[in-house]
């Protein structure tokens, strides 16, 4: 029963996961570009949240909107002031650029809100639901579950939507795509967007039910890069079913080894597969 | 026969950019590739030049099987290729790109300057030596980029569009240095948007559309040849401005 | 060939090699030497990434293996600590081998991601293992048992060592340069495509490249353990190891020969000074001030001070200093 109980909870995390990494294949998808600064968008989620709770005293439905705006509006300022100009720079602005990026905002959120870790007053989502003898919070079971909502629905956005075909057009022929008369430009901000926007209600559903620290962008990063490489580069159904693995992987072999265990394996994980199956597993060969 | 392409076919998904297409070129050959953009010539031209991996089909270059071989082992082998887009080392000078070339036969760095600057100064870019490629024109790298695997000394070089948009004063120097270093006994395949180009410089074409080879003789006959006119004024006009790939 | 400009360098030389009877205080050398020391590592950094243009944003995974190898041989064979570098650079090359071969093949992006992700598993990991101290780390000799142990009261013999092996590295990156592995590696950067289709081995010259790098970047872990004495996962692996070595190149000019040491020049002041103000919770400060240059270095000047001063100097200076 305790297994099954740890089952459960790495496939929530991994639902969160999910829906961070699914920004982060969007962006690679669309222009070849990996950003080393997702995680602390997904970070960032979580401070908003905080502010919100403390400050406003705003239940979950009015944080993870505010979460949600205000990391679309820094993506799509991100790439307006910064990317848009390195995009077609040397690889190394390319890297430099959202790695710097990763660097200030992690240490300016050391600065304000110290290295301490902190988590949400509690809310009115509380208290554990007893499923068949398995004892599942209710937070943790909430956000989970809106997490792989929120990845379907952005997986549905990009393939069934006018706006999502015009997002797709440009990931497969800047050029074409503008004789269509679709500007690749709004397009690609409108992708960091949506990118950072789905980093930062990731960062409030996880918010909602785990405590953090400034450094868990660090850790998320890694993590999206794993889903990613595992789910294939550019694919959100392969993010989505990558992010529920890693998340499993992860409870189990903290649960098996020890949680120090638990990044160790996932990031071993991402060395195997580069040699194994660069691709991932949904990508094409 | 030097180099011989025998029913080769690339296809994207179910795409197929090019179909079963043969080619033969003799050594001292200048042999040209035509047809509308997307017809699959620079799909063909890539497979040649080892850029792309055939689907099927196989490449024959002086007896060796180079259907598979990287983009490295032809140069070696001695086929050379330009750019549709010129790729020149933007950042390095004219010099140092064409030493880049030249070191593929003489690792020793003095022996590599050496033959690059006889190169430069044959492909006419001699006052240009030092400066970095990027401050070059359009004409210019392309002109750097034959220069360049000219230093590679190939036995066959492949020429992508190395002629196109230029000037008509370009355009006959250009067509002057072709000549040049076909003298110099190296074979040539050259794909080219521009029919006059092609039949000036071509004794034998190959006219491509939508993946298939559709007439090959000489460049007078093909010309007039029906499909070939209906492939570029007919079905080539709503085509016209895709890029080729 | 292009004839190197003597006169600046035998100054730069002839400059680093009285600085320390200059400013001889315990607080100047100690600058001169983690100078030196940040010098290296950047331009051992720059032959992979700036020269061959495979940015690294992990190279710690070298200067960790290179910084734990001496101590740990100290630890577990009472050897004097430099008998135990060329472990660190034998792991450090089995580790660049491990990581090349397959990100190579791919885009630029994969090598970097690879690069962090596995640095980062092995801080992790040396944190948690025993025989390496765990989180704690490992400790020279706190005496000198000999000459050997190269365990001195003072700084300035570190400072010739460290001198030195940056004289070394800087003379040998200058040979790759003016030779056929360094025009290749410049195209391999300009465009992989093109290389490829003039005959060069791609493949095989960036892992040669990253290898080189390797090698450097794990004796210049090893020069530092061997001098503090003490290394830990935070110091050997940590973010900031990499970040700093991307940082100084970037800063001085990625791929070019003093791009690193100029890069040294500017920052180690800099943050020596930040540290000095803002007192011990400085470190954070700085990296807030790291992340904000490798911003504005990435959207401004990708080539660093070097091709800012090509291009904003007058022109006879220029010609003087081509070199």
């Amino acid at each position: 029963m305790l297994l099954l109980q740890v089952i459960v909870g790495g496939l929530l995390l991994g639902a969160i996961y999910a829906l961070f990494s699914s920004g982060l294949t969007l962006i690679w998808g669309m222009m070849n570009f990996i950003n080393f600064a997702h995680g602390e968008f997904v970070m960032l989620g979580m401070y908003v949240s905080l502010l919100v709770v403390m400050w406003l005293g705003g239940g979950p439905a009015a944080f993870g909107f505010a979460a949600a705006f205000s990391l679309f509006v820094l993506g799509v300022f991100v790439y307006l002031s910064l990317i848009r100009y390195v995009l077609r720079g040397p690889m190394l602005s390319q890297i430099l650029s959202t790695f710097g990026l990763a660097l200030l905002l992690r240490y300016t959120a050391f600065w304000i809100f110290s290295a301490n870790f902190v988590s949400l007053p509690q809310t009115s989502l509380s208290g554990t639901l007893n499923v068949g003898g398995v004892l599942m919070p209710v937070p943790q079971l909430v956000a989970g579950v809106i997490a792989i909502l929120l990845t379907i629905g952005l997986h549905l956005m990009l393939t069934r939507t006018k706006v999502g075909s015009q997002l797709l057009a440009v990931s497969e022929d800047r050029g074409a795509a503008m004789l269509m008369g679709i500007r690749p430009d709004r397009m690609q901000a409108l992708a960091w967007g949506l990118s950072a926007g789905a980093a930062g209600i990731a960062g409030a559903l996880m918010a909602i039910a785990y405590p953090w620290s400034p450094s868990v962008g660090e850790t998320f990063g890694l993590t999206a890069f794993v889903v990613v490489a595992l789910g294939g580069f550019g694919s959100v159904p392969g993010a989505l079913l990558a992010g529920l693995i890693i998340g499993l992987i992860q409870a189990l072999s903290a649960f098996w080894f020890g949680p120090i265990y638990k990044d160790i394996i996932v990031y071993a994980l991402f060395v195997a597969l580069l040699w194994l199956r660069p691709q991932g597993l949904m990508g094409k060969a | 026969m030097l180099l011989e392409a025998h029913k080769v076919s690339k296809a994207f998904g179910s795409f197929f950019a090019v179909r079963e297409a043969d080619l033969s070129v003799d050594e001292g050959e200048i042999v040209g590739l035509i047809g509308p953009n997307g017809a699959g010539k620079s799909t063909f031209f890539n497979c040649l030049a080892g850029d792309t991996v055939p689907t099927e089909g196989k490449i024959v270059f002086a007896g060796h099987d180079m259907t598979d071989a990287s983009p490295e082992a032809h140069a070696r082998a001695g086929i050379g290729r330009t750019f549709q887009v010129p790729a020149t080392f933007e950042d390095m000078t004219v010099l140092e790109n064409v030493m880049v070339g030249a070191y593929l036969r003489h690792p020793h760095h003095n022996d590599a300057r050496d033959l690059a600057r006889q190169t430069i100064e044959l492909t006419g870019l001699r006052t240009q030596t030092d400066l970095p490629a990027r401050s070059l024109g359009t004409p210019g790298r392309k002109r750097l980029e034959i220069a360049r695997v000219l230093a590679t000394a190939p036995r066959l070089m492949l020429l992508d569009e190395s002629l196109a948009g230029l000037t008509p004063t370009e355009l006959k120097e250009a067509i002057g240095l072709v000549r040049k270093i076909h003298e110099k006994g190296v074979t040539i395949v050259i794909v080219e948007h521009v029919m006059e180009v092609i039949m000036t410089l071509a004794r034998r074409v190959l006219a491509f559309n939508q993946g298939h080879v559709i007439a090959s003789g000489k460049p007078e006959e093909v010309v007039r040849d029906e499909a070939v006119i209906d492939a570029y004024l007919g079905r080539g006009r709503h085509t016209h401005r895709r890029r080729s790939t | 060939m292009k004839i190197p400009a003597v006169t600046p360098t035998t100054l730069l030389a002839a400059g680093l090699l009285i600085y320390p009877l200059i400013f001889s205080g315990p607080f100047y050398l100690d600058i001169g030497v983690t100078f030196l020391l940040a010098a290296i590592s950047a331009s051992a950094w720059n032959i992979v990434g700036g020269y061959a243009g495979q940015v690294s944003v992990g190279h710690a995974m070298f200067f960790g293996l290179g910084a734990y190898a001496p101590l740990l041989c100290y630890t577990l064979f009472q050897w004097a600590p430099i008998a135990g570098i060329p472990f660190g650079i034998v792991f450090s090359i089995a580790l660049a081998v491990l990581i090349g071969i397959p990100t190579f093949r791919l885009t630029g992006h994969y090598f970097s991601m690879a690069t962090i992700a596995v640095a980062e598993l092995i801080r992790i990991y040396f944190g948690t293992w025993d025989l390496v101290g765990a989180a704690i780390g490992l400790q020279g000799p706190a005496t000198a048992r000999g000459w050997w142990d190269l365990t001195f009261r003072s700084e300035l013999p570190y400072y010739y060592i460290f001198l030195a092996v940056l004289a070394v590295l800087l003379h040998l990156t200058f040979l790759i340069e003016h030779r056929r592995f360094g025009y290749y590696l410049r195209a391999i950067k300009a465009g992989e495509r093109a290389a490829r289709s003039l005959g060069v081995p791609v493949q095989q010259i960036k892992i040669k490249a990253l290898i080189l790098s390797a090698v450097f970047t794990s004796l210049a872990g090893s020069l530092y353990s061997v001098k503090t004495g003490f290394i830990d996962p935070e110091s050997g692996f940590g973010i900031l190891v990499s970040v700093q070595m991307v940082i100084i190149a970037a800063l001085g000019g990625a791929g070019k020969l003093y791009g690193p040491f100029v890069g040294a020049l500017i920052l180690i002041p800099l943050q020596t000074a930040t540290n000095t103000w803002f007192g011990g919770g400085g470190t954070g400060l700085t990296f807030i001030l790291y992340g904000g240059i490798i911003v504005l270095i990435a959207r401004y000047e990708p080539g660093g001070l070097f091709e800012l001063w090509e291009r904003i100097a007058p022109r006879g200076w220029r010609r003087k200093n081509a070199s």
